[in-house]
């Protein structure tokens, strides 16, 4: 069989081709096996190592009754990928979505690895995988009914030409078929001389250009496919990671340090006659009790923590002086920097006037509802087993390999669903994964660990604080000549495995560093220098070597320098007097981006105005009204958000009354999911934007109830209205990420407009509202 | 030491064996595998362990197996059975409470795992007031003892739409 080479595929590259092959007849049944070949791969099949390209679970499966298998390492997070990936595959392939099944994320049946933070990578690939898959029935089809390709048309899996028509189906009857189609990538291993200690975090990438569906002739992308798992979960059905039950399976209860970083003393004891079926499991700083019965564990673990000695240790700064302590810190090199600093430092001497202000933020959590929870089976024959919801399976393979210092061969990491990650996991790392596996090491059972509330609040990773220092010079015209920034932050890539590290046992590596999210939308600035510094993890010298361990968190980085570059752009409209509107059309000539926030400032009957508004006080014990916009680009998507809000006085409260929040994301794939996303992203931005601070003493996290760490709760949401822009030839952009960060700028601005107050620091909590009141009142 | 003891859960008595302050959460989940209610906080913090007692809504993180004997449990599992019996129906295995067909006309869930607790608190909202408005939806979500009903995700806005949707379609 011969396959046509997409034009942009280099000739050259014989690793490259896309290759059919018939490897025989069957009697019964037939199908269609696509897999990968990467150029390594064939350069290892070259020295007559068997080909790993057959070796692992095919990517997708096309059967002669009708059911297409597409297999990603990728994993539905709650954001609707189980919906729009067959909606992806199913365009390409001219077939029903409902005919696709996906098998998702375990790592012995999904081929190509790579994270689940958001929809592009993966669905680039799979969009490639089902147009080189189509291709090849088009041949099929082409030498069946004797007619050339081009005049085949394709409807609902039946092949049209010369008068006659074919199912696919009825192409792949009694014969297996292989598709070979080209990747590269790296598997994910653990590897000190990456950045995040690990890499081929990205997955497998599919090669090449095959020729794909033109945007205008789509027929299944732009409708709202359902999640297909919403049946399951709300009658019961769904088989959820703290499901999974196993013969002779142990639960256990963690019994943690009282700091992060005291060591082990001594073990608590245990009440045989009290607790029968209970054992305490001590490897160096790691405690548990375990129990075939869960309540003993739970109750057993409670006694045995009570009388568990550790030594004490209070190298944290504590929360109170998170700001000082990053301004304290010695510096260096930034990690990153971006534009010219000579060209930048002389536009602003030369400005007309300086705006300049620093801006912070506390730690944060990605604190699901469901906390971290895992089983794992260390078997007698050395393979190793591991129940997870990791939003990167075969990162955390390769995690749990390294740790127990096995091949990773060795290790099946098996997908279920869960609480949401917002990127806790993106890494391959933290959770419970790497207690149970070592707890059932040692025990020689399956254990099942479950995390408390109090444990995932107090040991899970959390987004760092952070201080950024950003300063603009404008022109007579009160245009904005340049902008300089320096973002400062504990690193945000430190998925070791806690586990792992209480137990002395091998983890990963990441080294310190930040680097430089934003994406610039205002091409009118003529001169910008940014620069971004990371600093080692709060409190990683200590003698247990936790720490307090920064990860990423939806719309990383970005959501940061974000909210720092867009409340200077409010200050410095607020300074020259101009409608925060105006004043950023002003800034950009991006019409995607012109025409967005026009249409999200129309969604809002916007009425162009300078802030503060004319009736703002910052000592009216009255109600205040204020409202505050923002933009960001991110991954090809355009976004706006304006919000509306009244500030009580009196008690410090902000209540968000109405958010219009718009979005550009290129083709919108699945309107209602987008809508979803949209809808849920900006209340958890504003709950980050009035609530949301991890507190921690010298020693531990003390946010560790919902009562202490407080998210948004449903009588605080605002009206929430929703402005989508749909455009069939700027390719797919993100759609689940950014809407939480276009929050908490826009309340900050409206805030100001309804106070005349600029806040510089994120949550506007009613403590710090009250103070920045009683400042301002002072000083009046 | 664990006791005997026989509950009614989805309108079958089950006879399970507990010591008697376990709490519900774990026997449902453990000894009758039904895996609807989920553990999320363990204080009464969260309500993603919400079940219905003689129709009304416990948290089962905090409620003594003990407790429980001689009244009604009701998980999300069994909700099909209850409206059924309401409407004096045959239940089969495609039958939903029209909370559920809610949930999935509405497209509440995004990762799901506090919706089972979501819906029992719509149930026993709409049966103490069928046609509840917005405000009291959002206060019978917030400011009910003991805690608001906690997601993460951010399904607020889906969760008082579907809960309009349940109100109508009941009604009819």
């Amino acid at each position: 069989m011969n396959i046509i080479l997409p034009s942009s595929t280099p000739a050259s590259s014989r690793a490259l081709l896309p290759r059919l092959t018939r490897r025989g007849f069957l009697g019964a049944g037939g199908v269609l096996i696509v897999s990968l070949a990467t150029p390594r791969l064939h350069a290892q099949a070259s020295r007559a190592a068997p080909s790993r390209s057959i070796s692992i679970a095919s990517w997708l499966e096309l059967r002669d009754d009708g059911t297409i298998i597409v297999r990603t390492g990728r994993t539905e997070i709650g954001t609707g990928m189980s919906g729009f990936y067959p909606q992806v595959i199913a365009e390409e392939l001219c077939v029903r979505p409902e005919t696709i099944k996906l098998i998702m994320g375990d790592t012995d049946c999904t081929p190509d690895g790579g994270y689940s933070a958001g929809f592009l990578t993966g669905a680039d690939n799979l969009r490639k995988v089902a147009a080189y898959t189509y291709q090849a029935l088009l041949r099929l089809a082409s030498k069946k009914l004797r007619t050339p390709v081009e005049s085949l048309t394709v409807e609902e899996g039946v092949v049209s030409g010369n008068g006659h028509k074919i199912s696919y189906t009825d192409l792949v009857r009694n014969q297996r078929l292989d598709l070979t189609i080209p990747v590269s990538g790296e598997p994910a291993s653990v590897d000190p001389k990456s950045w995040n200690g690990i890499s081929g975090l990205d997955g497998l990438v599919v090669l090449g250009n095959p020729p794909t569906r033109p945007m205008s002739k789509y027929k299944i992308i732009g409708t709202s496919n359902p999640m297909p798992g919403i049946p399951d979960k709300v009658t019961g059905r769904t088989q959820w990671t703290c499901d999974i039950a196993l013969p002779n399976m142990l639960h256990a209860r963690m019994v943690r340090p009282p700091t992060l970083g005291s060591t082990l003393i001594s073990a608590g004891n245990l009440d045989k006659a009290m607790f029968p079926n209970a054992q305490v499991i001590v490897k160096k700083n790691l405690v548990a009790v375990v129990s075939p019965n869960e309540w003993e564990a739970v109750t057993a673990s409670q006694v045995v923590a009570a009388d568990t000695k550790w030594t004490e240790w209070t190298g944290l700064p504590t929360s109170d002086k998170l700001t000082e302590t990053l301004r304290n810190y010695k510096w260096t090199a930034p990690s990153e920097g971006r534009g010219s600093i000579e060209e930048t430092a002389a536009a602003l001497s030369s400005s007309a006037n300086l705006i300049s202000a620093a801006y912070e933020q506390p730690f944060i959590k990605h604190a699901p509802i469901g906390p971290f929870v895992a089983v794992a089976d260390v078997r007698a024959d050395g393979s190793i087993i591991v129940w997870s919801h990791s939003a990167n399976s075969q990162g955390l393979r390769a995690q749990i390999a390294n740790t127990l210092s096995v091949s990773v061969d060795k290790v099946v990491v098996r997908w279920l669903d869960h609480g949401g990650q917002f990127g806790r996991t993106t890494f391959g790392g933290d959770g419970a994964e790497g207690d149970a596996a070592i707890l059932s090491q040692i025990t020689g059972k399956p254990v099942r660990v479950q995390w408390t509330l109090q444990d995932d609040l107090a040991w899970s990773a959390s987004s760092p604080g952070w201080v950024e220092d950003i300063t603009c010079g404008i022109d007579a015209n009160n245009h904005i000549t340049a902008v300089k920034s320096s973002f400062y932050s504990p690193q945000s890539n430190d998925a070791r495995i806690v586990g792992a590290i209480l137990a002395g046992m091998p983890t990963s590596q990441p080294k310190p560093g930040y680097w430089i999210a934003t994406e610039w939308p205002y091409d009118r600035i003529a001169h910008r220098r940014e620069e971004v510094y990371g600093m080692p993890n709060l409190g990683i010298d200590s003698p247990s070597g936790i720490g307090m361990r920064g990860l990423i968190m939806r719309t990383p980085g970005q959501r940061q320098q974000n909210f720092a570059l867009e409340s200077l752009l409010n200050e410095a409209a607020a300074a020259t007097g101009i409608d925060p509107i105006a004043f950023r059309l002003a800034h950009t000539s991006d019409q995607r981006l012109i025409e967005l926030v026009h249409a999200t400032a129309e969604g809002a009957n916007w009425e162009p105005r300078p802030s503060p508004n004319p009736n703002a006080s910052s000592t009216d014990s009255k109600q205040l009204h204020g409202r505050g916009m923002c933009l960001m680009v991110r991954q090809n998507s355009y976004w706006v958000g304006i919000a509306e809000i009244v500030v009580m006085p009196s008690t410090g409260v902000i209540q968000v009354t109405k958010f219009t929040i718009g979005a550009d994301p290129g083709k919108i794939i699945n309107p209602r999911q987008l809508e979803r996303c949209m809808l849920s992203g900006v209340v958890m931005g504003i709950s980050e934007a009035l609530k949301e601070e991890v507190t921690f003493d010298t020693g531990k996290i003390t946010s560790t109830l919902w009562t202490s760490y407080k998210i948004l709760t449903m009588a605080e949401i605002p009206e929430i209205k929703i402005v989508q822009i749909s455009r069939d030839n700027k390719g797919y952009g993100g759609g689940s990420e950014a809407a939480n960060a276009v929050c908490p700028p826009a309340i900050a601005a409206a805030f100001h407009d309804a106070t005349g107050i600029h806040p510089r620091r994120i949550p506007l909590t009613p403590a710090y509202v009250t103070r920045l009141l009683q400042v301002a009142k002072t000083a009046s | 030491m664990a006791d005997q003891l026989t509950i009614n859960v989805n309108g079958h008595d089950r006879v399970v064996t507990a010591a008697a302050e376990t709490p519900l959460l774990y026997v449902l989940r453990n000894e009758l595998r039904l895996s609807g209610p989920r553990y999320g906080c363990g204080v009464a913090q969260c309500g993603a362990c919400a079940v219905l007692v003689d129709g009304a809504e416990v948290r089962s993180c905090i409620t003594p197996i003990a407790s429980t004997t001689g009244k009604k449990v009701t998980t999300i599992e069994g909700l099909p059975s209850i409206w059924a019996q309401s409407k004096g129906i045959a239940a089969d295995l495609g039958t939903l409470h029209p909370v559920q067909q809610a949930w999935i006309d509405e497209q509440v869930p995004q990762c799901g795992y506090c919706q089972s607790g979501m819906m029992i608190a719509a149930v026993e909202l709409l049966s103490a007031n069928p046609t509840p408005s917005v405000a009291q939806i959002r206060d019978a979500y917030t400011n009910k003892p003991p805690s608001p009903h906690l997601c993460r995700c951010g399904t607020y806005a889906a969760i008082i739409r579907a809960v309009q949707r349940a109100s109508a379609a009941m009604k009819a």
